[in-house]
């Protein structure tokens, strides 16, 4: 997911003032309240949960054939894949930041997008969704071909002519859903790129808005921006969209709540597998990029 | 002597559903398409759908490696009695969590994709999740059961995140500041 879509100053001011304000609450556990966000023993559920769980005689004799297969490799498997965050300095912001986003999350982002979703039929939030992503083609094209992976750029270049044209301004997706044979997307961000050299993630970073992020998908958001053109840069305003911040950040707002309205629902689902909510969208957001990585 | 009959005939139901490697394949994607007609059936309430589904997946879901894979080191500090209380605990979690998303379920369509032989007791399955404007990437991982040569899911990869995994770095997180029965209560 490319994420380069709002100004740079923007992200540098909010980060600089953020750490600033809450450097003292590092070692403080903030808001205790995210902590434990149980769910509720749901009626619904709980009864084809039980039931498929009965009291099985075998119960005893597979403890005994757990141990075995413990040592059939999986813990070297799961240990070998863990996702290195030994290093956190900024868990204390970190974990504010976190639930800043949840609650705004829940209690903004996701009413607006409600409320969005009722005025606007399905077909054009696609429609708008598709019109975005065809615009940031020169980050999908540029970063695959800093990996060396030309068909992916040659397919990526296809598929901007074809959605551009037949597919009007890129608002239908006609080389994925209308040609005999599809021409995939290959997302892929200059965060990725720097990862596929070599270049280690740094600490955990939780940016405001955008959600989880580390030092190096933060350099590769900066070099996307200069890229993507819906971001304004000043000195480049004959390719970008926007001529200052505000219509970035409108932009991106647009973006965001088009994206979530087609998404309903699914963040509160999400949330509600975690035991911490800090670390677990800390793991999965480095798990994720990790993979996005090796591809 | 009737439970015994009972326990016969379970088992036997069990074994006869139970993987082999070379219909891996085909049952996934038998109980992919079971799954999914449940889901689009109008006349179940959503009790009836969970109660389904959850059938579906129990046989080739083996939530009790899944539990001690997910606890890691600290799996073999526990009691017998706190081990089997963690597991139940975690298959429940597991389960539920795994009907919510269901739920979320607004007609994608499901492709099978490659089967991938990792090593001799392990298998991928990976699969593609067709949404609206998305195509995920849904890997199952396979393990082989020593006891009894047959296939079982151990992880599920849903866009490259392992969902052990994932609870596993929670777990070990939690565990560092809190007791296996806190543990257990929260989940």
């Amino acid at each position: 997911m490319s994420k380069g879509d709002l100004s740079m100053k923007f992200v540098y001011i909010f980060l600089i003032i953020t750490l600033f304000t809450f450097q003292g609450c590092t070692t403080k556990e903030a808001n205790p309240k995210v902590n434990h966000p149980q769910n509720k023993p749901d009626s619904m559920t709980s009864d084809p949960l039980s039931m498929s769980t009965p009291d099985d005689p075998e119960k005893e004799n597979q403890t005994e054939g757990f141990e075995e297969e413990f040592n059939e490799g999986f813990e070297e498997e799961f240990s070998a894949q863990e996702t290195n965050t030994t290093s956190d300095p900024l868990s204390g912001y970190n974990r504010w930041m976190t639930s800043f986003n949840d609650t705004f999350i829940l209690y903004a982002l996701n009413p607006i997008s409600e409320g969005y979703a009722t005025i606007l039929p399905q077909p054009l939030r696609l429609g708008v969704s598709n019109a975005i992503d065809n615009l940031q083609f020169p980050i999908r094209f540029a970063n695959n071909l800093l990996q060396g992976k030309f068909q992916n750029s040659a397919d990526e270049l296809g598929r901007f002519i074809i959605n551009s044209t037949v597919g009007l301004a890129g608002l239908i997706d006609v080389a994925t859903n209308h040609m005999t044979t599809p021409i995939p997307a290959h997302d892929e961000d200059f965060g990725q790129t720097l990862g596929y050299y070599g270049v280690g993630s740094g600490f955990h970073v939780v940016l405001p808005f955008l959600g989880p992020s580390n030092i190096r998908d933060i350099a590769g958001i900066t070099a996307d921006a200069y890229l993507s053109p819906l971001v304004n840069v000043r000195g480049l305003e004959n390719y970008k969209i926007p001529k200052n911040l505000g219509q970035s950040i409108g932009i991106y707002a647009i973006h965001t709540i088009n994206k979530t309205s087609l998404h309903l629902g699914e963040y509160e689902n999400l949330r509600e597998d975690a035991v911490d909510l800090y670390p677990f969208f800390r793991d999965t957001y480095e798990q994720k990029r990790n993979s996005e990585i090796a591809e | 002597m009737l439970q015994k009959v009972i326990i016969v005939l379970f088992l036997s139901i069990v074994s006869l559903d139970a993987l082999e490697e070379q219909n891996i394949q085909k049952v996934t994607d038998i109980k992919v398409r079971q799954v999914l007609n449940i889901l689009k059936d109008k006349t179940l309430s959503q009790k009836q759908k969970d109660a389904k589904n959850v059938r579906i997946i129990d046989d080739i879901f083996d939530f009790d490696i899944m539990s001690q894979i997910s606890l890691g080191k600290q799996w073999k500090t526990l009691t017998k009695n706190e081990k089997t209380r963690f597991s139940k605990a975690f298959e429940k979690k597991i389960k539920h969590s795994y009907l919510d998303k269901l739920r979320l379920y607004n007609n994608e369509k499901v492709i099978i994709k490659d089967l991938k032989k990792i090593k001799s007791n392990r298998i991928t399955l990976e699969t593609q999740v067709i949404g609206l404007d998305d195509t995920y990437k849904v890997i199952y991982l396979f393990y082989k059961k020593k006891q009894t040569n047959q296939w079982y899911i151990y992880d599920v990869e849903l866009v490259g995140v392992s969902i052990i995994q994932t609870y596993r770095k929670q777990f070990s997180e939690f565990l560092r500041t809190k007791t296996i029965k806190q543990l257990i209560e929260s989940l």
